[in-house]
Parts: C-alpha cells; structure tokens; sequence
C-alpha cells in the first residue's frame, strides 16, 4: 500500500510556529499498577519494582505554518491528545525538540476551568486567569465577551444556572476574546446551537485567515475534510502520513474499513 | 468584532529551557495574575457565597476555647494564666499549617483535568491555596483579640512582630505543602497517611500543653520537631507580650528558608512528571 508523503519538504513561506524535530514521548509504566504509596515503598523494598516504556509518540517530524488549519487524525489511544499537550507545553517530549512560537490558547473542555457556584461575571475573569491574561486585560474585553457569548442578561447569576450551551458559549468567547497565535481543537470545533455553531466557526476562519494556526484532533472526518488544509495521520505514536487533506484521508479511511 | 490586542508573544524552545528550580519561579512571576485572582477565587467560594462562612471563622475561635477551658483548666489543670488565650495563639497557627498542606494536596487533584488541558504553572495553585489559608488565619486573629480584651490578658507592643512570625511560618508550611503535594501528586493515598502523620505533629507541638509539662527525656521531640520553633516566634509576642529573642528569629528564618528552598526544589524536579502520572 502506498504511503502518502511522509517526509515533506519544508513548508515555504510565513512563519513557523509549531516545529517538532524527532519528538518522543515516553512513559515510565510500572509493570505492575502501583496506586498507592505503601504498595510503591513495599514494592520498592522487596526489589520488585520495575518499569517498562511505553512510547506515546515516538520521532515524530512536524511543521506547522501561520495561517494553517492543521488536522490530526488517528485511532483513539493513537497520540493525538499526547501531541496536542507536546505543542501546548504541557508535556515535555523524553526525546526530540519542540519549538512553538507565540500564544497556545486551547478552547477548553466545557466545565474545566469553570466552577458552578461562581457568576458567569466571576468566571469570564478566572478562566481568561487560566490563559494568561490579566484583570485589567479582561476589563477591556469583557463586554465583548458577555455580547458574543449572548449572555448579558444571565451575566451576574451563579453558572449552576446555565444549560451546558450557555457555559459552552462562555467557554468558547473567553477563549477566542483575543486572537491566539496557536488555537489548539481536541475534538471540540463547534460549540451551542447551530446559530452559535456558524458564529464560532466564522471566528475560527477568520482567525486562520489572519494568520493563526489551527490545530484540530477529531475523529470526525468530515469536519478534518472541511475546514483542514493538511493532516497528520498517527498511528502508534508515530507519525503514518503528512500531507494535504486529499492525499492522506482517502487512506485513512481505507485502513479504517480494512 | 473588536480589534483585540494580540498577547505578549511567547517563545518556547523544549531544548533552552532553564534549570526547572528558576523556571517554575519565572513562570510563576508571568503567571502572577493567576496566582491572586486563584487565590481571590478560593476565599470567594469560601466565605461570599455564605454569611455563616465568615460568621464561622469566628464562632470556631470561641466555641474551641470554651471547650477547652472547661477540659484542661477544670480537670487537667495546667498552671498558665489564660490558658484559652495560650492555647489559641497555638492552635489557630497550627489550623493554618494544617489545613493549607491539606488543601495543597487536594488542588493537586482538584486541577487534574484543567492542567492536561492548558499549560500553566503547576506551582500557582500550591502557593495560591497557601494564601487563602493564611487569609483565613489573618481572619481568626479577630475573635482571639476580641478574647484576649475578654480575658484581660494584657496586649503588648511586641504584637506587632506577629505579622513577621506569621511570615515565617508562611514560608515554612509552603515548603513543606509543595514536597507533600508533590509525593501525594503520584500516590493519590499519600493524603490519607499524612492525616496520621498531622495528628502526630500536633502532639509532638506544644499547641495544647506547656512546655514545662514535657518529660526531660521527651524534651529532644520538641527541640527536633521546626514547628515548636516556629510556635514560639507566634506565641511569644502575643501570648508573652515580648520579643523573641534574636536566636530564635534565626532558627525560625533559617528553617522557614530550607524548608521553602528544599519543597522548591522538589515540586520544580517533578513538576514534569505531573503530566505524565496523570
């Protein structure tokens, strides 16, 4: 079976603010699960203890350039969060090199960063806290926060209140107040009602036509089809195809019925 | 659509990176807005939302010295003026050791699905759960001045000094919070341990009794134990009405300093490997 480009010559042009060289992740697992601390000191006294490595992704070459819509495709358990979190700087790679320039903003997972009890008001401030920014920043974004989120009138009640559209509207306003340079996507590209859904996703193009770079993991691959320019395709950790949308899809797919 | 200002650009190079030790501390420093407004954020869910939420940090004070002058002046008798007084100048610092190590660990836990999400400094919530403990102690010194007007134990001069001591001891429990964070981080029922190994410290501080009770041969606890040290640089200029000696300060000083220094180092050592346990 034919592989699609795995190796690709250096995009041209722009910036590039994503650059992985030869990226590994490795993770100690222990042979036998240890989840607590006396199993872990009995274990370690007794000699027993030992790990072996497990490659979440392993040489995984990567450029990604300003004004790209980048999609990863792949299995579950595949390495596409474990890619998405390299970028992010959650994870630091065991081998290789990681070279990202400019803001990561991911949009976050509804509930994560929010809490309950707090007013949409109080949580608009903490949340835009979580990525980064200031109060007085916030202070000049609020009100454009509370109108594209279509939630002046709930603004000040305790976010219990609100349906899980409501928070999803809040989550995807907070994280799109300003423009990232890196927008990170884990499965979630469009959030609400479909109303909201054409708005959001007219703000992510619009970000990308100026210059962002969108990263978007989903299994959905309609949405990978169309709004992605290239794909990467993991498989095992390791990077099975890199190229344009139409190149590595049709293969995908086909290794997906097989 | 606003014309929104693009964020101070960030550059991120897996292989440039400073000594973890320095780089947690600059993150940090970047990330100060976070650190506050976390900590704005655990006083609000704290005592906002209920009027019985402040209320209570004052009733507690009260309702503990009641109790424990009915036990221990009625049947046990210890030979100090004011023991309530004593005992709440003890308890009420130990209350901030206690409860903000116990709080460092459950954030650890609280912000597992945050910290795979977005980067952030893994620190910010540790030291912020430290500051909303001692926010709360800040609050209890009220009732125990209102007590000590009560009581007419004097209130001398020296008081001042206590903001100082209650430094100290901020360092000294956010060092030891960040190393018992960090082990409970990898073995979740590290938590459940610790509680036991509190109740010890407790007694092995003299919160509750006086010093001069101590049997000789148990004294050595207490000399080895940094935390009756650090109780003595609280109680003295409150409970005493005088300045602890300088001796004291830099016993204090210097176990506030290692303990910070050496909970630094770990929490930064393995703060990479949060991510991976999880």
């Amino acid at each position: 079976m034919p592989l699609a480009t795995c190796v690709e010559i250096r995009p041209s042009g722009g910036t590039i603010p994503i650059d992985l060289s030869h990226v590994g992740v490795c993770f100690r697992v222990p042979n036998e699960s240890i989840h607590s601390f006396k199993e872990y000191v009995l274990q370690r006294l007794q000699g027993r203890l030992k790990y072996r490595d497990l490659w979440a992704l392993q040489g995984v070459d990567l450029m990604v350039r300003a004004g790209e819509f980048f999609g990863i495709v792949g299995r579950n358990g595949a390495g596409k969060s474990t890619l998405l979190r390299v970028i992010s700087r959650i994870l630091r790679p065991t081998s290789g090199r990681v070279i990202v320039r400019g803001s990561v903003v991911p949009l976050l997972e509804l509930n994560a960063g929010f809490h309950p009890d707090l007013t949409g008001r109080e949580n608009i401030y903490l949340n835009a806290g979580l990525l980064g920014f200031s109060r007085s920043e916030v202070d000049q974004l609020f009100d454009w926060v509370v109108g594209f989120a279509e939630l002046e009138e709930f603004i000040h009640l305790p976010l219990r209140k609100y349906s899980a559209g409501m928070i999803a509207r809040l989550g995807f306003s907070v994280a799109s107040m300003v423009q990232p340079d890196i927008l990170v996507l884990d499965e979630y590209l469009a959030v609400g009602d479909p109303a909201f859904q054409r708005k959001s996703l007219e703000r992510i193009n619009n970000f990308c036509r100026r210059g962002s770079t969108i990263l978007l993991a989903s299994h959905s691959l309609e949405q990978v089809e169309h709004h992605c320019d290239r794909v990467a395709w993991i498989e095992h950790g390791r990077l099975r195809a890199l190229g344009p949308v139409t190149d590595v899809l049709p293969e995908y797919r086909r290794s997906m019925e097989s | 659509m606003p014309g929104p200002t693009p964020r101070s650009r960030s550059y991120y190079d897996s292989d440039q990176r400073p000594a973890p030790f320095i780089e947690e501390w600059l993150e940090l420093l970047r990330y100060r807005h976070l650190l506050w407004q976390w900590s704005a954020r655990n006083l609000t869910l704290r005592y906002k939302r209920s009027i019985l939420g402040v209320l209570w940090t004052l009733i507690e004070p009260l309702m503990i010295m009641t109790i424990l002058s009915i036990v221990f002046s009625a049947l046990f008798r210890f030979d100090l003026p004011n023991y309530p007084i004593y005992v709440l100048v003890g308890l009420t610092m130990w209350d901030f050791f206690r409860r903000s190590n116990v709080a460092m660990m459950e954030e650890i836990t609280a912000t597992q699905n945050l910290a795979t999400r977005v980067y952030l400094p893994q620190s910010t919530f540790a030291v912020a759960a430290t500051i909303t403990y001692l926010v709360n102690w800040l609050l209890s010194l009220a009732p125990l001045l209102l007590i000590m007007l009560l009581l007419d134990h004097p209130v001398r001069g020296a008081i001042l000094l206590l903001p100082m001591a209650m430094m100290v001891t901020f360092l000294f429990t956010l060092g030891v919070g960040l190393i018992v964070s960090t082990v409970a981080t990898f073995f979740p029922d590290f938590g459940l341990i610790y509680q036991v190994l509190l109740t010890g410290l407790m007694y092995a501080t003299p919160i509750i009794y006086p010093l001069d009770l101590v049997p000789e041969q148990f004294r050595i606890l207490l000399k080895i134990n940094p935390l009756s040290h650090i109780l003595e640089l609280v109680r003295l200029p409150v409970y005493e009405g005088v300045m602890p000696p300088p001796a004291a300060w830099f016993t204090g000083v210097i176990m506030a300093v290692s303990s910070l220094l050496a909970g630094w180092w770990i929490f930064s050592k393995y703060r990479d490997a949060f991510s991976y346990v999880r």
